[in-house]
């Protein structure tokens, strides 16, 4: 390439001619037209941070309004079966200190929920004010006067296998101490750092008491409960019976074996021992009105993203051959234009 | 060649005493026209010729150039200085208005052929100023020659830029100018010579 070549051209080619220069002039003398307010990216700048605001502005709503409806209500836990977390680094003494008055308000409906069976006719309120100052740490105590059934089921979280082992001996140990015996025993570690022990032991009704407060030593108690049934109407109904039926040899030795069989039942307590290692679950704590309108609104903001993926997701293949379209719409155009430039 | 633009005019200092921002507005408004009218000035030169070499007519070349004028100062808004010099956007421009006149001329061409048949396409008019040598040359090149040689040579565009009113690579860019080039020379070196 020449110098005199590039020279020639620059220096011959023609500057603007005069009248040109005045109609440009006058073009930029005009006053500005007014800007278009409205353009596409102009447009798409509003409308992406309003999109966003919109939906952010949905989801608070619906969240505020959502969450003014109270939650159904957690199921009451019963009175002495404290959480875990409540528990933890209280002294053992202080834990194992049973609330009279709460258990005994827990053993009817209890059993009623249960199905188990009835009570008979309730126990006069002097009577059973009576039991609960006598047994401030047993729970309810039997009646000395009275024959009854006493059932008592302690539940107790001990540290580790190491700690079930030595609590379930020891509480074998106490059931023979205090004249029972053991009616069943599952004992199981199914894993190094875990395990459990259901024992069943029958302890004499008079020394129930002892039974459930050494028991009540092996571990933390996660739950207690103590059924007592009375049987001294059944027993003062058969022995009217006896009475009545005198000379009737078959009838009366039916109602004897019946008598004896109620003596066995009202003689020893059964006591259900359940030792477990594993930590109850946290008592579940209801969220608070800005936790529950938070959790909505994440759940509407969670939703509208799903809606917009699941619409992104259905139209890519649209967006990808429009893009495609416009892609090849340009280059055609880009071409044709090459063409016209060189044919002219 | 490149000018700083004033912010928008339109975006007022309200801390400022209405007069003041009102007279403010307005130099704000005398500026952003003066700039267009002083980049008008420093590049109708530019524009004219670059429209020239394209069209190779000096009438069709002011037309448009006038044309481009027009569009420039409708979308002076629109101009980022941030994605090149104002030489550069009045040459896509102006570009814009050589392919819009072309494109229209060939339709009238056509819709002429076929009423009254064929006719000779329109005749290449460079201007007196150019020596009958070179003019001779540049009559035998293509538009899109004459366009990349307007662009790098005449208007001294860098590579990039040139490129970018032209809307193809850089590397393409340079392969038609040193293509539009040879070519040129071969037809100017023996006329030069004789």
């Amino acid at each position: 390439m020449s110098p005199e070549l590039i020279a020639a051209l620059r220096d011959e080619t023609p500057s603007a001619p005069e009248n040109l220069r005045d109609r440009v002039a006058l073009i930029a003398a005009t006053p500005a037209a007014p800007s278009r307010t409205f353009t596409f990216r102009r447009a798409l700048l509003w409308a992406v941070p309003a999109t966003a605001l919109g939906a952010l502005t949905l989801a608070v709503v619906v969240g505020v309004i959502t969450s003014s409806t109270p939650p159904s209500a957690p199921t009451a836990q019963p009175a002495n079966e404290q959480p875990a977390a409540q528990n933890r680094g209280r002294p053992r003494a202080a834990l194992n200190r049973v609330r009279p008055r709460a258990a005994l308000n827990r053993v009817r409906p209890r059993a009623a929920q249960n199905g188990l069976r009835q009570f008979p006719p309730p126990l006069p309120a002097q009577e059973y004010r009576a039991i609960i100052t006598a047994a401030p740490n047993g729970g309810p105590a039997p009646s000395r006067r009275r024959a009854q059934q006493v059932q008592a089921s302690l539940r107790l979280l001990v540290d580790d296998p190491d700690d079930l082992s030595a609590a379930t001996q020891r509480a074998l140990r106490t059931t023979r101490r205090l004249g029972g015996y053991l009616v069943a025993v599952d004992y199981g570690t199914p894993e190094a750092t875990e395990g459990s022990a259901n024992v069943r032991v029958r302890v004499p009704v008079s020394r129930v008491q002892a039974a459930i407060v050494d028991f009540s030593n092996l571990g933390r108690i996660l739950g207690q409960q103590t059924r007592i049934t009375d049987l001294q109407q059944r027993l003062d109904a058969l022995t009217r019976q006896l009475r009545r039926a005198k000379g009737d040899k078959v009838r009366t030795a039916i109602l004897r074996r019946e008598r004896i069989a109620l003596n066995r039942r009202a003689a020893y307590a059964t006591v259900d021992l359940a030792l477990t290692t594993h930590e109850p679950e946290q008592k579940v704590v209801p969220p608070s009105r800005l936790e529950r309108a938070v959790d909505d609104a994440t759940g509407v903001l969670t939703a509208e993203l799903a809606i917009a993926a699941y619409i992104l997701i259905v139209a890519s293949p649209f967006l990808v051959l429009l893009a495609a379209a416009f892609a090849g719409s340009r280059a055609y155009r880009r071409y044709a234009d090459q063409r016209l430039l060189e044919r002219t | 060649m490149g000018h700083a633009f004033a912010p928008n005019p339109c975006q007022l200092d309200v801390t400022r005493s209405p007069s003041v921002a009102y007279t403010e507005c307005v130099s704000e408004l005398a500026n952003v026209h003066r700039s267009f009218a002083s980049a008008a000035e420093d590049h109708l030169d530019d524009v004219y010729r670059y429209l020239l070499y394209v069209t190779a007519n000096p009438a069709i070349a002011e037309d448009l150039t006038s044309e481009t004028f027009e569009r420039a100062f409708k979308r002076w808004d629109r101009f980022d200085v941030k994605r090149g010099s104002a030489q550069t956007w009045l040459c896509q421009l102006a570009r814009g208005a050589a392919l819009d006149h072309f494109r229209a001329e060939r339709r009238r061409t056509r819709r002429e052929q076929r009423v009254a048949g064929p006719d000779r396409a329109a005749e290449v008019e460079l201007p007196e100023e150019y020596g009958p040598v070179l003019r001779q040359a540049l009559r035998t090149l293509t538009g899109a020659e004459r366009e990349v040689i307007a662009l790098r040579v005449v208007l001294e565009l860098d590579t990039k830029m040139a490129a970018r009113v032209l809307g193809i690579s850089p590397t393409a860019c340079t392969t038609r100018l040193n293509r539009a080039l040879e070519k040129l020379e071969q037809k100017v070196r023996p006329r030069l010579v004789a």
